[in-house]
């Protein structure tokens, strides 16, 4: 989402939020971000949430369904959840290579957001739901409504702008509503509560468990992740005249995942995945010309004024 | 550029989507996934309160006494949490966690009693006091 400040400032505000979502954006970013995303679920699906695979031998009377479970008729998980976890990760790598040949690219994408989403109302049907993976579920659905991108396209479109503008809601909507949910649940003094204590004698780490004789350091962690979703994650919607700022912003929210990881081995994997949409990931491949030559990628007015073209 | 018709069709998804994402921040809960409210630690906990940590004990056919993880029932720490009023007042559903035990670890000895255990840690100021003490939630015997 790199890219100059508006120039037309004069536009009413309201004209210029209905605009937002819709500045163009390169067809090769949103090819890239699909071999990602799509080769990121047989990692999940295999190793960060093998764990819902277990809820295929949990006995039905302990699936406690979610209203979505009980809105549409989604069967109780049983032994079916197995062959789920193989067809998803074929759907996935199925859409990966679909995203690299530019075929395909809504049934592909459409079938691996459906299965995947099954996937999480399987996992979160048993007393805890997780809430780590909106902005990659939006991804999931977002990205194939694009429709064909090639990963040497150097066109710019309004529904890969789309795409990614909606994809960068969610991930700010997953801070600054995380810390909106603090203030409705824990109260205007969450920050001054114990909660991030409680977090590290649940989860504790080599590195985080000399905190807990520290406690000053966990209650100043409390006002940084306020402020940080609070008040600096809605600045990563900003269309920065200088793109150093929005990956200095995006590497900040990924320096925090790790940070948080090594404190309470939990990671946001799926949402960091989804946090890319934030970078200019075109410039993984290089671009083909209209001519069929292979070319860099060339400074448009959208990158901002010190960018410099590659080589 | 895109059509009248898909950005009319964009620009309502968007509008939806945020609807539904606000309206689940400001009044739903879990159960609204994937829209409910982002409540990753969004409790308060008090500086001198105690906090809990729950686990799943067992002893099985050979009379050993073992701590079970979520590999051997299926259920992760915080799903045991999240039923733990379940199991507190209908003791009985445990055996499901038996039965799930048996089909994902069928060549270890069965599961005979199982045990809701929470640990509670002493905080003062923030601080682990050192105190702690355990509570059985939850206790089931093959009949």
């Amino acid at each position: 989402m790199a890219g100059a400040v508006s120039t037309s400032t004069a536009a009413r505000p309201a004209r210029l939020v209905a605009r937002w979502p819709y500045s163009p954006a390169p067809l090769a970013r949103i090819a890239v971000l699909r071999v990602i995303v799509y080769l990121f679920v047989p990692v999940d699906v295999l190793l960060t949430t093998a764990w819902v695979n277990g809820h295929a031998s949990v006995p039905g009377e302990l699936y406690v369904p979610l209203r979505i479970g009980r809105l549409l008729p989604l069967p109780t998980p049983g032994p079916w959840v197995e062959v789920l976890q193989v067809v998803l990760v074929l759907a996935a790598l199925a859409a990966a290579l679909a995203a690299v040949r530019d075929r395909l690219p809504r049934l592909t994408g459409w079938l691996v957001a459906v299965l995947y989403f099954e996937w999480m109302v399987v996992a979160m049907s048993y007393g805890k739901v997780d809430h780590d993976r909106f902005a990659f579920l939006v991804a999931l659905f977002v990205l194939p409504s694009v429709g064909r991108a090639a990963l040497r396209s150097r066109d710019r479109t309004e529904a890969a702008g789309w795409a990614l503008a909606v994809i960068a809601l969610a991930v700010v909507a997953t801070y600054t509503l995380a810390a909106v949910a603090k203030i409705r649940f824990g109260g205007w003094d969450w920050v001054d509560g114990a909660t991030l204590t409680r977090a590290v004698v649940r989860r504790n780490t080599p590195l985080s468990e000399p905190l807990l004789d520290v406690p000053v350091v966990l209650h100043a962690a409390a006002y940084g992740v306020m402020l940080l979703e609070l008040v600096v994650a809605p600045l990563l919607l900003v269309r920065w005249r200088d793109p150093r700022v929005t990956w200095g912003l995006a590497g900040l929210f990924l320096g925090f995942h790790l940070m948080t990881f090594s404190m309470v081995t939990i990671i946001f994997l799926p949402h960091c995945v989804a946090l890319l949409a934030f970078l200019p990931l075109e410039r993984l491949v290089p671009a083909r010309s209209h001519t069929g030559a292979v070319c860099s990628w060339r400074e448009h007015p959208d990158d901002g004024p010190r960018e410099r073209p590659r080589r | 550029m895109l059509t009248a018709t898909g950005r009319s069709l964009r620009s309502a998804v968007t509008a939806v989507l945020v609807v539904l994402v606000l309206a689940g921040t400001f009044v739903g809960d879990d159960d609204d996934f994937p829209f409910g409210p982002f409540k990753m630690y969004a409790g308060r906990d008090d500086p001198n309160g105690l906090v809990p940590d729950t686990r799943v004990e067992a002893v099985d056919s050979s009379g050993r006494l073992r701590v079970v993880d979520e590999s051997a029932t299926g259920l992760r720490r915080a799903e045991i949490e999240g039923q733990a009023e379940r199991f507190r007042a209908q003791p009985e559903l445990l055996a499901a966690l038996a039965t799930a035990h048996a089909r994902l670890r069928p060549d270890e000895p069965r599961l005979v009693e199982i045990r809701v255990v929470e640990r509670l840690y002493q905080l003062r100021d923030s601080r682990p006091t050192g105190e702690q003490r355990e509570l059985v939630l939850a206790r089931w015997q093959a009949p």
